[in-house]
């Protein structure tokens, strides 16, 4: 299946090709968990994860077509 | 005292009189400082029925303990009155560098009472302080000011300022300090200007004294290493992007207020958010005084229409000044926000004024010929000269200058306006957002985010995430977080730092750092719990001073397309504010009346009696 990832700040250095917004191919049944190892990013790096704009974690379920958004907690604005 | 510099200055502009009073050391440790000097001088010393704009009314500007010193962010001032916007109280925060030199000439607070008749300004030189005339200086823009005292005081001194937005009594004028830092909210301006007095203008060389140099630094050393430690692989946002890149998190949840509120997605977000920022017009980073984040932004616009330099924008103002005015021409809401630094306003509700102009426009009820031009959505010309009018109540500028209620009201639609006890909201859509909502309706400033700002946990995680849609958890978080900020802001702290390092990371945030940092300042040996009731015992005076002056429930309230439109499109869709569910469980577990009135109880728990 393929989902449409979107990085933003740091989170954008694990892009491919540091394309921030991209489409992945995972396989069926793939969670997040699976979106940040096919990205390489490494644990101690945090991320706010959303899926169509609602709040996920690591165990999320993805399902094909899925909009992934990820950035760095922000202390402000 | 430690921490404290045991010292008052009550500036009398009637009189003409300054005099030097010690600081209780009762109200020291029950307030700390700041926000808490400022509602305890309010509380005693100003009628809460009093003209705003009139003499009676007071303004206290007061650091905290760890203002000026080594702890990280100590970089804060409040300033605190009766705000001619709403009538209710305001306290408006600010860093950079003047409430550091405030500390270091010896000064915790200044009580500015009374009015004078012409212009003068305050020259605090270490222990001594003059009034003098500020003639000259009336009419210029707060670079022009701030360059002029400079000259003819001291190079090093440090200002705070009112442009001519302040003068005019723009009841969104802000006091500009060290240039581009404002105190921004709710007119405090607008105070400074009908009393005359253009600026304070301060130099010190002292050094806050602490009580125990070894126990403060032990603790300095050990936050400041997790913030290292952190951002090692973690580098921070702020600092690279500055605050607009909050954006994403606004946008991607569907509460980034577009178009005075009638969406909370900006098809145009792209274009100005922090990365775009960054690329196209940052020259560098700037931090406020002992601050490791450096949040700052100075920028360039090297060319166009909107050519100019200087600082900014923030989230606030992208919002503001952008996608709540349809605005997607970065260069634009940069160069409003200059024009907003210049002449001394609040990015926030000048650009809440003009969305409502242009919602008015739309719907017809707003005519060319009223605003001397067409007022559309997404003009960035018509942004930038409806800002410059408004700050010299110019034209339609004159009726801008109200601020957006007085002008939706005008227009027989006062439900238009995006605020809550008359003030503008900020850039958070409460449909997508309960625990924002809440905060909106019961801050005792009205719609600010910065009295307890569930963003960190509703879109941001920090410390740790909640669901931002669910309503029945946001009361008790949102009251508790309602108390921290009271304890930051009374510190001299900045919350960009305090939430993430300085409190404990769930959602009840004890604030054991900030606890460890006022102790080894001031040795005042407090707990993180009593700590924790100062802060609301802050927050319940603010409260009493609010319900003095004639608030009641009524007025903890949203506008109706908050609360009763749904959210058309995005992430939020569908979506209400369910403020009034969450109003009375709210009132309950504050020990307040159905009213919205401190009982006796908790009065009594808090010494408030």
């Amino acid at each position: 299946m393929k989902v449409h990832v979107n990085t933003f700040a740091n989170l954008r250095d694990y892009a491919p090709a540091g394309k921030g917004s991209f489409e992945l191919a995972l396989a069926d049944g793939a969670s997040l968990t699976d979106v940040f190892a096919a990205l390489r990013i490494p644990a101690t790096v945090q991320a706010v994860m959303l899926v169509n704009g609602r709040r996920a974690d690591a165990a999320t379920q993805l399902n094909s077509g899925d909009e992934v958004t990820l950035f760095p907690p922000m202390e402000g604005g | 005292m430690y921490g404290w510099c045991g010292k008052v200055l009550r500036v009398d502009l009637s009189l003409g009189k300054i005099t030097s009073e010690p600081l209780d050391p009762n109200v020291a440790r029950d307030y700390i400082g700041g926000r808490g000097f400022g509602i305890y001088h309010l509380r005693k010393e100003v009628d809460p029925t009093c003209d705003p704009l009139g003499p009676k009314n007071k303004i206290i500007m007061a650091a905290g303990p760890l203002t000026g010193t080594a702890a990280p962010t100590g970089a804060r001032y409040v300033v605190t009155t009766k705000s001619p916007l709403t009538g209710a109280i305001t306290c408006s925060n600010s860093g950079g560098n003047f409430p550091a030199e405030l500390k270091k000439s010896g000064h915790d607070a200044l009580i500015i009472e009374g009015a004078s008749v012409k212009p003068v300004y305050l020259w605090i030189d270490g222990n001594r302080a003059e009034l003098r005339p500020a003639e000259h200086l009336w009419g210029k823009t707060t670079h022009e000011t701030d360059d002029a005292l400079r000259r003819e005081t001291h190079e090093k001194a440090k200002t705070a300022v009112i442009g001519p937005a302040g003068e005019k009594q723009v009841l969104f004028a802000a006091i500009m300090n060290d240039r581009d830092r404002a105190a921004g909210r709710a007119g405090v301006g607008a105070v400074m200007g009908a009393k005359k007095l253009k600026a304070v203008v301060v130099r010190g060389e002292g050094e806050v004294v602490l009580a125990d140099p070894e126990a403060f630094k032990a603790a300095n050393t050990k936050y400041r290493d997790a913030f290292k430690a952190k951002t090692k692989d973690n580098p921070p946002a702020l600092r690279t992007h500055g605050t607009a890149i909050t954006v994403v998190g606004t946008q991607s949840h569907g509460v980034f207020p577009t178009r005075n509120f009638q969406q909370g997605t900006f098809e145009g977000w792209e274009s100005i958010y922090g990365e775009t920022l960054t690329k196209k017009y940052l020259m560098r980073a700037k931090p406020c005084f002992s601050c490791p984040i450096a949040c700052g932004r100075v920028t360039r616009i090297p060319d166009g229409p909107f050519k100019g330099e200087g600082e900014g924008p923030e989230y606030e103002t992208v919002y503001s000044l952008g996608s709540d005015c349809g605005v997607d021409d970065l260069a634009a809401l940069t160069k409003a926000n200059y024009v907003c630094n210049e002449l001394g306003l609040d990015t926030i509700s000048m650009g809440s004024a003009i969305a409502c102009a242009m919602e008015l426009f739309e719907k017809g009820l707003l005519k060319e010929s009223e605003a001397g031009m067409p007022v559309r959505w997404g003009d960035g010309h018509a942004l930038v000269a409806l800002t410059r009018m408004t700050g010299m109540r110019e034209g339609f500028g004159d009726i801008l200058a109200e601020g957006s209620l007085r002008l939706a009201t005008r227009y027989g639609r006062p439900e238009l306006a995006m605020v809550a006890k008359g003030l503008d909201f900020a850039g958070y859509d409460p449909r997508g957002e309960q625990g924002m909502g809440l905060a909106y309706a019961t801050s005792p400033i009205g719609g600010s985010h910065m009295r307890g700002d569930p963003a960190y946990f509703e879109l941001l995680g920090v410390p740790v995430p909640a669901d931002p849609h669910t309503w029945e958890d946001k009361p008790p978080l949102v009251a508790k977080w309602q108390d921290l900020f009271c304890v930051i802001d009374a510190a001299g702290l900045c919350v960009f730092f305090s939430v993430r390092y300085l409190v404990e990371q769930n959602l009840m945030v004890k604030p054991v750092g900030i606890t460890e940092l006022l102790n080894g300042a001031t040795g005042a040996g407090y707990t993180p719990e009593e700590v924790e009731k100062i802060g609301e015992r802050i927050f319940n005076a603010e409260r009493l001073f609010l319900v003095a002056a004639g608030f009641t429930r009524k007025d903890d309230t949203l506008p109706p397309r908050i609360t009763q439109e749904p959210m058309p499109t995005g992430p939020a869709k569908g979506r209400v504010c369910m403020l009034e569910e969450m109003l009375a469980p709210y009132y309950r577990l504050r020990g307040w009346s159905a009213e919205g009135v401190p009982s006796e109880a908790k009065l009594g728990e808090l010494g408030l009696l």
